[in-house]
């Protein structure tokens, strides 16, 4: 006997809840996706921030310039200092400024400085916006000389008020 | 226009006498969702990997302006805490011994503790001393013990009549520092040294 052949029936799942629920969490995420800023996809190494809990404020948006202190090289054995600020116009009047940074530098949107460039772009950045908020971003297991030696020059050039970046603790 | 239907308008009036309009005959229809949600699924991927949910998180820190003469603190009213070298953490009031501290959470009742006796209250200056060689991240985990201190110093205060002002200062080992740790917490190393002996 010639086997019956089955009809096929096609048949429809309703997506439309699926749909519903993927909206959302897309507009969710939409919403709350921040994308990383120029200076961050420039920057080639990773910061292990220090845990703290006390305080609970949030990093600054608006006239933040960060220093960042981090590994010269996977060696450990150096260090380096970079710097960046927020607003694009006064970042680039302070570049401006600053004699000691080479031309080809000030391209970048994150500078990797010496502890000298960095004495003098604090002082630009007092000349041209004394209300910027300053932030120390470093490593947590960086010795802690080479964070004094920033702030010594934060403190220098009258900016005694700064924060350092930190992780939440568990 | 439906006048020309198979059906014929005007043949199923005469039918059904009292009807008047024609039922339609409705007809479910399937929107086809598959590439809408392939793009919605695509959008939602990339913004799930792309959005960082931490966002890093700050701790304030005011340092005194420098001052070019030194200026004379009152004994009584200055606490040291210091970091050495190897990450130990150590304090001493006034000018009594070393202590050490194994547990960072012992700084927030050591500040706690002096920063209420009556009589230094608010007076008090902390002063945090860190040798060069010393773990940042530990700086941080001090300063953080400090700050949770001042939080149930100023709930204490309140209802007092007296105002918080937090007096604090941080800065290197000096010498004399050094001199100090060197006779009264010297390196276990060193003990285990001369018990041999």
């Amino acid at each position: 006997m010639p086997k019956v052949k089955q009809k096929r029936v096609g048949f429809l799942i309703d997506m439309t809840p699926l749909v519903d629920i993927t909206f959302l969490l897309l507009t969710f995420f939409m919403f709350t996706a921040k994308f990383k800023s120029e200076a961050d996809s420039e920057q080639k190494f990773f910061i292990e921030r220090p845990k703290a809990s006390a305080d609970t404020s949030k990093l600054p948006e608006v006239n933040l310039a960060i220093v960042k202190v981090a590994f010269a090289d996977s060696t450990k054995a150096d260090t380096a200092y970079y710097f960046t600020m927020t607003n694009k116009d006064e970042f680039l009047q302070v570049k401006n400024m600053t004699t000691s940074l080479a031309a080809e530098q000030k391209e970048n949107a994150q500078l990797q400085i010496s502890l000298e460039t960095l004495d003098e772009l604090l002082s630009n950045v007092q000349k041209i916006n004394n209300e910027t908020k300053f932030a120390i971003d470093a490593d947590r297991s960086l010795p802690f000389n080479w964070i004094y030696s920033a702030m010594d020059k934060l403190r220098k050039n009258r900016f005694t008020v700064f924060n350092y970046v930190t992780e939440t603790q568990q | 226009m439906s006048g020309g239907g198979s059906l014929g308008g005007g043949g199923s009036k005469s039918k059904r006498g009292n009807t008047k309009r024609k039922t339609k005959e409705r007809k479910g229809f399937h929107i086809d969702m598959t590439p809408l949600v392939d793009i919605t699924f695509l959008l939602l991927t990339f913004f799930m990997f792309t959005t960082t949910m931490a966002t890093p998180q700050v701790m304030e820190m005011s340092l005194p302006p420098e001052v070019d003469t030194p200026i004379d603190v009152k004994c009584s009213e200055l606490l040291n805490i210091l970091i050495d070298d190897d990450d130990r953490v150590m304090w001493y009031y006034c000018d009594g011994l070393l202590e050490e501290v194994t547990d960072t959470k012992k700084v927030r009742e050591i500040s706690f503790e002096y920063n209420l006796r009556d009589d230094i209250k608010n007076k008090l200056i902390i002063a945090l001393k860190v040798s060069e060689h010393a773990n940042y991240g530990l700086v941080v985990n001090i300063l953080d013990e400090l700050n949770l201190a001042e939080m149930n110093i100023i709930s204490e205060l309140t209802g007092t009549g007296e105002d918080r002002r937090r007096k604090f200062t941080i800065a290197k080992l000096t010498e004399l520092d050094y001199e100090k740790i060197a006779a009264e917490m010297p390196m276990e190393s060193g003990i285990f040294e001369s018990d041999e002996e």
